[in-house]
This record gives structure tokens, C-alpha cells and sequence, in this order.
């Protein structure tokens, strides 16, 4: 227990009810008045609402649906396969992701573009969402940078269990990403047209030696930019 | 800002509302005796107590009932900082719950009915009939407006020198008849637990039937001091009596002269209503209660029971206790004075339901406040606590009567209670070890 609660015996005036009940009937008629009175602090930024002040109601109501509580820092979403630049995934089909999996949730069958003989590509990336424990050993092992769980996202509910068996069209969203160390980019791709090769080039980064690097996050689109923005807030002076 | 101007208004038109409603009722009572002495050839009284039957039980008594359904979602998610139903939406707007209402009624008539194989099937059909029916009926010598002569409601009417109330019956028994009807209610619970062949609503009717006899007694004896003190039965002339002024300017209110009467009576009726903290024959946690084996509108009745019950308590309160159709924020002598008989009894009736409401408003806010009883605490409460003091208060109000037939001993001695309360309430209690809101910032709460 937090804190020691005191287990004494009723006083007198205690042991009379009366005094004791009409204490609490006008505790209730406070938050009775003020929320009948007073509208609730609708701000769309719920952790700036006021409540407890005189002029807003106490209310803590959360209207789910139409109103949502940002998540937390270290929130893992749903997964994304990243594309590059020019839509295709950047998975190569390497497998570490399927190997690591504790729950066995990924299935993956390589196959190569025929016309680029080096590169891989996953013909079939399939995640099991019901088996997935959302554990991210995925992220941390894929060597491309190619899985993310940063959509922030539920699983979404379904009324067939094959419809959370996703596959690599219904994962393959999101921002693209490309690094200047990328295979493709340094050597070239057949499948690539050179004037969209060239734009890739120009606006590929390095390749990131954290992943709390800026630039491994999509802005607007990670959770942990959220979680700075809700950082910053709270330290913000009131 | 906006939602404050809101309810104002909201609260403003309400009470509008409710002197056109009593305006209404007059109306009713009046063309109804009109017709029937004219017409029919009848008694005029014959009419006025149709349109009573009418207007108060049917309109008056079933719509503040159900209303309270509602009321008791929305006011209790006030009460806990929610927001209560609001899911099903008119043109956009919840409407404050109130189309819960017919959601309601739409369930309980179209649900499956179910019933036990072994029950005793026609007192399991009668119960719940026999639960609603008491209560239903008590609100017959409630008197809702004060009696005015039927010529200031119907122009033409001169030559009819009867006069109208908005007040079914008026026995001279008065206050017994409440006892009377009151008590017959526990032949629905009783009847419900054992009928349903079935051990936990049996528990559940032997619960009730035990409280429900045992809160009999007090509820008797509390307002034998209001009867010694008004010097009569009947409700009617008890809340005429509670306009005279005894203190000065103070009217004498039943709340005055009598407010540990008050306090056992509000106590041993909300024990009747057998809701929190008096649930014992319910008691969702332990036991499902009486009405486990009924389903549809048959629970439904059974529920609504409560709810009339809320409203007939309130009432019942508001007549003996609270001055009935007196509005006390005003003089009424001098308000008699400024508007016409009809109005003047219009606003009586709004100031009759404004009380009643807030008496329910008090009923429920009690019920969210205090968890369940145990069941040797409700009959140490009872027959320890309740009986005694009433039994003191009839003695203390008998012997005041004696020396002062003017009330007013009485009435002072009724003040000092209300002090003595008052001081007792406001008095700083023990202070707690530790500080408790520091140790919720400490856990994290």
C-alpha cells in the first residue's frame, strides 16, 4: 500500500450519521452544481484542459470515438513495411525478422526483380496481427531499416480472422526512406529510370547510428514526435 | 459561459413550465366539474376527482417517475464528474437523456420473457402489480394546489359554489392512510421472492419484508409529532396550517417545528424505497434480489415501483414538512394578495413540484452517496437509533404542545435542533493521520 490508511474507531459525530451524510451530500452538490453549470473544457488538446477551476466543469469524460488521448513515448503501433522512394519496399527478403520472431508470425518468400540480379525483393511478406506479440525484435533486426511500429496504430477490429493476416500490399505504407548507402542508390538499378534515381540520390540521408536520430523517425508520423511534443508541453510554464 | 446562460434559461423555462402545468391541471379539474354537474347531473366533485386521477397520477405522477429514470443517469454522472447517456442523439443534440426514455420503455416491452418453471404462477404474475399499485395509490391524498373556488377558474360558473383542489382524495384519515397503503407494498416483494421458486429472490423478499416492517415503526412514530403539533390528519389542512407565521416572519414549517421528525421520516421512507443505501432486498453484489426471475416490462414494473415510490416520498415530504404548495421564498399572504386566486394557485402547484423535485434530487444524490448497509447495521439503525428518538420526539413535541398550545415553544425548541445540527455538521472533525492527498500525489494518482 502507498499510504497508511488510519483504521479507528468512529467518533461521536461519525457514529451519529446524520452530520457525516449531510458533509457528503454537499461534497456532491459541488461537482453536481459545477458540472451542471459549467461546460466541460472541449479543448482537442486533452492535456491542456482545464478542470477543477471555477467556470469549467470537473468533468474527466473522455469522449473516445471523437476524442483521443495521445500515446505514450516507447508506444509500439502496428507494423509498416517502408518503401523507397519509388514505392517498392525496402525489405530484401533476408529473413532475420521471421527468424527472430519469438511468436513465428512472419512469413516471407524471396524472390529476385529480373532484371537487377543482386537485388532481393519479398515476393510474399505476410504478418499474422493475432499471433504478433508486438515485441519490435522485428525493428531491431532488420539491417534495412525496412519494418517499422511506428503508425501508432491498434490493431483494428475485424470480423474474420483471416482479415488481421496482412500482407505485404496491406503493410507496405507510410513515408518512403532512402540512405545514401543504399545498394541501389550507390550502384544503380535497372528497374529505377535514372531521373528518378537521381532525385532519390539527392535527397537520401545518412544512414542513421541511432535509432533516436532525427532523421530514422518520419515526422508527423512517429509516436516519439508526439511524445516530444507532449515533453515539451509539460515542461512548458502554465 | 454559454452552457451557464443555458441552463438558467433552461432552469427559467422550467419553472414556467410547471405554473402553466398547474394552470393546466386547474383548468382541467374545473371544466371537468363544470361538465359533470351541467351535463351528466353529477356531483362536481365527481369531476374534479376524475380529472385529479388524470392530471396528477397518470400525467403528473407517471411523467416525473419515468423522468427520474433518466434523471438518475444524468444527475448521478454529474455527481461523479461523467457525462452520463448521451449516445442516442435528436437532430444532434443528446437532449440531456431524455430519448433514453422511450429506448427504455422500447426494451423493456420487447425483451423476452422468461420464467421459472417451478414458480407459483398467479402470485408470480400479481407481485408485480402488487409492488407498484401500493405506491401508485398513495399519491391520492397528495395535495398538489391549494383549494380555490371554482368561479375564479370558470367565468360563469357563479352560481356553483364548490371549490376545487388539485388533490384526489381527501379522507379524513389522513396520514393513516399513508401508513396503510405504505405497508401493503410489502406484499409485492414478498409475494415476488417467493413465487419465483427460486432461493436468492426468496432471500431478497425475506430481506425486504424484515426492513420494510422493521422502518414501519418509525415511519409511524415520526410523524406523530407533526400530528400533535397541526392538530390534524389531513394533509390538506396540515399544509394550510404552514403558512401561519410562528416565528416572527418565519411560517410554521414542519422542517421548523419538527426536524428530527423529519430526519426519521426522510430515513424510515428511504428505507421503504428500498434503494442505497437501504438495498438490501436488491443487493446486486450478493443477492440479484426479489425480482431475479422477472424480465421485460414485469421487472420493469417493478422498477418503475422505485421510481413512483421516489416521487410519492418526495411528495409526502414536501406536504408535511416543507409547507406543501406555500412558497416560502415569498409571503404567501402577500403573494395571495398581488395575483388572482387562479395564478396564485398555479404558482402554489409550480412551488409544490419545485420542492418535490429537489427532494428527489436529494433522494438520488443520497443514493450515489452512501454504499450499501450490512443488514445488522440497517436494524441497529432502525430500531436503536430511529425508534428511540422518535419515540423522544413525540414525547419532547407532546409536552411542548401542553405548555404552549401557540406552537411557538415548539418551534424554538425545533430552532435550537437545527442549530445544534447545523454546529455538529460544521464542527472540524478529527483530523487524519498523514495528509491523504499528499499520498495520492506520492503513488501517482
Amino acid at each position: 500500500m502507498p499510504y497508511q490508511l488510519p483504521n479507528r474507531p468512529a467518533d461521536l459525530r461519525e457514529s451519529m450519521y446524520f452530520p457525516e451524510i449531510i458533509r457528503g451530500i454537499g461534497a456532491l452538490t459541488k461537482h453536481f452544481l459545477r458540472n451542471l453549470f459549467f461546460s466541460r473544457d472541449r479543448n482537442p488538446d486533452i492535456l491542456e484542459r482545464r478542470r477543477g477551476e471555477f467556470g469549467v466543469a470537473d468533468n474527466v469524460t473522455l469522449q473516445y470515438p471523437e476524442e483521443r488521448q495521445p500515446y505514450p513515448p516507447g508506444y509500439r503501433g502496428l507494423h509498416r513495411l517502408v518503401p523507397r522512394e519509388d514505392g517498392k519496399p525496402r525489405c530484401v527478403a533476408c529473413y532475420m525478422c521471421a527468424t527472430i520472431c519469438p511468436a513465428q508470425c512472419i512469413y516471407i518468400e524471396a524472390g529476385e526483380y529480373a532484371d537487377d540480379p543482386i537485388e532481393k525483393y519479398p515476393v510474399k511478406f505476410v504478418i499474422d496481427e493475432l499471433r504478433c506479440i508486438v515485441c519490435g525484435f522485428c525493428v531491431e533486426a532488420c539491417p534495412k531499416d525496412a519494418i517499422r511500429m511506428d503508425t501508432g496504430e491498434h490493431a483494428p477490429p475485424s470480423y474474420q480472422r483471416a482479415a488481421q493476416v496482412w500482407d505485404e500490399k496491406r503493410l507496405l505504407r507510410g513515408p518512403s526512406v532512402s540512405y545514401q548507402y543504399d545498394p541501389w542508390l550507390r550502384r544503380g538499378s535497372p528497374s529505377i529510370p535514372p531521373a528518378k534515381l537521381e532525385e532519390m540520390r539527392a535527397r537520401a540521408k545518412p544512414f542513421p547510428s541511432a535509432g533516436t536520430d532525427e532523421y530514422a523517425q518520419t515526422p508527423g508520423f512517429s509516436v516519439r514526435v508526439l511524445a516530444q511534443e507532449a515533453k515539451e508541453r509539460a515542461e512548458r510554464p502554465r | 459561459m454559454s452552457r451557464l446562460v443555458g441552463m438558467i434559461v433552461v432552469l427559467a423555462a422550467l419553472l414556467a413550465g410547471l405554473v402553466a402545468l398547474g394552470a393546466g391541471f386547474y383548468l382541467a379539474a374545473g371544466g371537468l366539474e363544470v361538465v359533470f354537474q351541467r351535463f351528466l347531473g353529477a356531483p362536481p366533485s365527481f369531476g374534479a376527482a376524475v380529472a385529479n386521477v388524470v392530471t396528477l397520477m397518470l400525467v403528473l405522477l407517471m411523467l416525473l417517475a419515468s423522468l427520474t429514470t433518466v434523471a438518475e443517469r444524468k444527475w448521478s454522472a454529474m455527481m461523479q464528474n461523467r457525462i452520463g447517456a448521451n449516445r442516442i442523439r435528436v437532430f444532434g443534440s443528446a437532449l440531456g437523456g431524455i430519448p433514453f426514455l422511450a429506448a427504455d420503455a422500447l426494451k423493456m416491452l420487447t425483451k423476452e420473457r422468461t420464467e421459472p418453471s417451478g414458480r407459483t404462477r398467479i402470485l408470480f404474475e400479481l407481485a408485480p402489480a402488487l409492488a407498484f399499485a401500493p405506491v401508485f395509490a398513495l399519491f391520492a391524498i397528495v395535495p398538489v394546489g391549494p383549494g380555490i373556488p371554482l368561479r375564479t377558474i370558470v367565468e360563469g360558473a357563479a352560481g356553483l359554489s364548490t371549490s376545487v383542489a388539485l388533490q384526489v382524495a381527501q379522507p379524513d384519515v389522513g396520514l393513516l392512510y399513508v401508513f396503510a397503503i405504505a405497508s401493503l407494498q410489502v406484499y409485492g416483494t414478498a409475494l415476488a421472492g417467493w413465487a419465483s421458486n427460486n432461493k436468492l429472490a426468496l432471500l431478497g423478499g425475506v430481506r425486504a419484508s424484515s426492513q420494510m416492517i422493521s422502518y414501519e415503526v418509525s415511519l409511524g412514530l415520526s410523524l406523530v409529532g407533526t400530528m400533535i403539533a397541526y392538530r390534524t390528519l389531513r394533509l390538506e389542512e396540515m399544509v394550510a396550517a404552514q403558512g401561519a407565521p410562528v416565528l416572527g416572519p418565519i411560517p410554521a414549517l414542519g422542517l421548523l417545528l419538527q426536524p428530527l421528525g423529519f430526519l426519521i421520516f426522510f430515513a424510515s421512507a428511504f428505507a421503504e424505497t428500498k434503494r442505497a443505501p437501504f438495498d438490501l432486498p436488491e443487493g446486486e453484489s450478493e443477492i440479484v434480489g426479489y425480482f431475479l426471475e422477472y424480465s421485460g416490462m414485469k421487472f420493469g414494473l417493478m422498477f418503475l415501483a422505485e421510481f413512483v415510490e421516489i416521487v410519492v416520498l418526495s411528495a409526502i415530504v414536501t406536504a408535511v414538512f416543507l409547507g406543501g404548495w406555500h412558497p416560502i421564498v415569498v409571503n404567501t399572504e402577500w403573494l395571495r394578495r398581488q395575483v388572482s386566486p387562479f395564478w396564485f394557485a398555479s404558482i402554489g402547484v409550480a412551488a409544490f413540484l419545485v420542492k418535490t423535485i429537489v427532494l428527489m434530487w436529494l433522494q438520488l444524490t443520497i443514493r450515489w452517496l452512501l454504499p450499501r448497509f450490512r443488514f445488522d447495521q440497517i436494524q441497529k439503525l432502525c430500531w436503536k437509533i430511529l425508534l428511540p428518538a422518535a419515540l423522544a420526539n413525540v414525547f419532547v413535541t407532546a409536552a411542548a404542545m401542553l405548555i404552549d398550545p401557540s406552537m411557538r415553544l415548539l418551534a424554538w425548541i425545533g430552532a435550537a435542533t437545527i442549530v445544534l445540527i447545523s454546529v455538529i455538521t460544521a464542527a472540524a472533525g478529527r483530523a487524519p493521520s498523514g495528509e491523504p492527498g499528499a499520498a495520492h500525489a506520492v503513488a501517482g494518482h
